[in-house]
């Protein structure tokens, strides 16, 4: 893993949209926020699990969505899911 | 899923819920642990189907059930069972060719990335009794596979035969009540609070918790403003190493499905909880390698009581975001958890 790839690339704040595909990235990654726009909530950085996987992620994000713009509907809910930064670009 | 279960050792007194918890959780760890393992290795090459076929015809012929037990004893006896299939899963996490089986693995294998891949669970149906007959009857098949998949294995040399007579023993379990102490421990300490917030994990040491070691554990605090819950949409990642096994809603579609959609709904129809209006309520899909717990409101008129009586009000449902804690402790002694499903990974 390159330096580059560690050092997180988003803010907290910062507006992302998630990639609609990436076979390379991490499949942890729900359909249902693909191609959505969310906001950054907490930067959590590349995490070492090695009970999960064999190799580490790119730095990881919570990113909050509006449950009504990701499934539509009334609901003021919102939704934060954790994402790496590969499935993610700048909105 | 309301008010679904009972005291730890009480009375049983809602039969329906124990079994169909029996069924859920059985077919899960089937489903979930066991056959992706079977799969893996198969797939690897380390062992074959008839491999699994010669070792169960070695096996002594399985116990009958006790038929004559009361239902009550027989259900207590499914769940016993459900314990050791559970453990025995554990144990058929090998190596292969120098690689480490890890929790992905497991993943793929069982299609959560690919529907194409998924295993298929079994439908549920008739009276009690016939869905306990039932239970009996796949746990004994269940078990009688396992045990086969596991001599294998030994037969192959991937799994050593002392160390799974070793392992048929267990060690005390993670459970619910280390995640109330926790709790309760925030709820008087602020500067417990601010480093478990900060640090997950690292910070329960202090409570002499053994703090696990999946991956960052999230903690997200509820106020008067923001409600929090925890899903998993993907499989059903928590921190178990830490706060023990979740219920089987957890783990059920239906949970994890409704949730993201219509969350306050959910939370309404599903567990009987109306959250106010101007509360945000915020969802945290454990996607990834955050593990997500919930610390829940303290509620009102407990100003000065203990540590240990602040823990007894902190139910597994509220760590999880589904309920507010209690606003008086349970009857009876404080919890010990019967069941340690807890040594498998997710």
């Amino acid at each position: 893993m390159t330096e580059q790839s560690t050092r997180p690339r988003f803010g907290v704040g910062s507006r992302v949209r998630v990639k609609m595909e990436n076979r390379e990235g991490n499949p942890r990654t729900p359909q249902y926020v693909r191609g959505k726009t969310g906001v950054v909530s907490q930067v959590h950085g590349v995490i070492y699990n090695p009970i999960d996987h064999r190799g580490s992620y790119p730095p990881l994000y919570s990113v909050v969505f509006a449950v009504g713009e990701v499934f539509g509907g009334p609901s003021a809910d919102k939704l934060s899911v954790d994402l790496h930064e590969e499935w993610l670009e700048p909105a | 899923m309301v008010q679904q279960a009972a005291p730890p050792h009480g009375h049983m007194h809602d039969y329906e819920a124990h079994v169909q918890a029996v069924e859920e959780d059985l077919e899960y760890y089937r489903v979930k642990r066991f056959e992706p393992r079977v799969l893996y290795c198969h797939r690897r090459g380390l062992i074959t189907l008839y491999d699994v076929l010669r070792a169960a015809a070695a096996l002594p012929p399985p116990a009958p059930p006790d038929t004559a037990a009361g239902l009550e004893q027989r259900i207590r006896a499914l769940e016993d069972g459900l314990d050791a299939y559970v453990r025995g899963n554990a144990l058929a996490s090998v190596d292969v060719g120098g690689a480490k089986m890890v929790i992905e693995d497991t993943r793929t294998e069982r299609g959560d990335y690919d529907p194409a891949f998924r295993i298929a669970k079994k439908a549920h149906g008739g009276t009690l009794a016939e869905r306990v007959a039932q239970l009996e009857a796949d746990l004994r098949d269940y078990m009688r596979l396992q045990d086969a998949f596991l001599q294998a294995l030994v037969a192959r040399g991937a799994l050593d035969a002392d160390r799974l007579a070793a392992a048929r023993t267990t060690a005390p379990a993670p459970s619910p009540w280390n995640g109330a102490r926790i709790v309760a421990r925030a709820w008087v300490d602020p500067e417990f609070k601010r480093q478990l917030l900060e640090k997950g994990r690292e910070a329960v040491r202090e409570l002499d918790i053994p703090p696990g070691r999946l991956g960052k554990m999230g903690v997200a605090e509820n106020t008067d403003a923001v409600h929090n819950v925890v899903v998993c949409t993907l499989c059903s990642c928590y921190p178990y190493d830490l706060l023990g096994d979740t219920p089987w809603w957890y783990k059920h579609d239906s949970y994890k499905q409704q949730i993201v959609r219509d969350p306050r709904g959910t939370l309404a129809t599903m567990f009987g909880l109306q959250l106010p209006e101007h509360m945000e309520l915020r969802v945290h899909d454990s996607t990834s390698d955050i593990r997500w717990m919930v610390i829940p409101r303290r509620p009102a008129g407990t100003e000065g009581w203990s540590e240990e009586e602040l823990a007894r009000l902190v139910t597994q449902e509220s760590l999880i975001g589904v309920a507010e804690p209690l606003a008086q402790p349970p009857a009876g002694a404080a919890p010990a958890p019967r069941a340690n499903r807890l040594t498998d990974g997710r």
